[in-house]
């Protein structure tokens, strides 16, 4: 069986775009609920 | 937990902090650009994240068991828990990765007191 899929996550050093936002690492704050379109 | 625990200078159980982050941890269900994700999608990262950590930690000895928090609550967010056989094969896993990268994050690792995954709570 074929595995050569993906590479691995492993050695991928910071990319040159922002990082993920402060609030994601603090995993906290779930954010706004989505908003229900359609129903009042 | 948030309170402190011992860290043991030697053990067969390693502790990677924060290391698996989920593509839909800032609101459930949804990823960083507001677009739904299919459950499937999250399921498959995860399995792929699992993957490349077992294949890289099976490097250094064999693995008892791998462990990934992918709760969403701060609590543990994110934790990997890895016991190998041996704590030769553990002390060469923290050797190995400290300093390295995961998808563009570093790798924080530290042997854990953890053996017994089902005995595992704070006390």
């Amino acid at each position: 069986p074929s595995k050569s899929k993906r590479v691995s996550g492993f050695d991928m050093a910071p990319p040159g775009a922002p990082p993920l936002p402060v609030a994601a690492d603090a995993g906290q704050l779930p954010g706004i609920p989505q908003p229900l379109t359609g129903i009042l | 937990c948030s309170r402190l625990h011992n860290r043991p200078t030697i053990s067969p159980t390693l502790l990677l902090s924060n290391m698996y982050h989920r593509p839909d941890m800032i609101t459930p269900g949804v990823d960083a650009q507001g677009q739904q994700i299919d459950p499937q999608k999250i399921q498959e990262h995860f399995e792929d994240f699992y993957e490349d950590i077992f294949e890289e930690l099976s490097k250094f000895g064999e693995i008892e068991s791998l462990n990934v928090c992918d709760n969403l609550a701060d609590h543990m967010i994110g934790n990997v828990y890895v016991q190998f056989r041996e704590e030769d094969q553990a002390a060469a896993a923290v050797k190995a990765l400290q300093g390295r990268f995961y998808s563009g994050r570093p790798i924080i690792v530290d042997f854990s007191p953890v053996t017994d995954f089902r005995e595992a709570t704070c006390r």
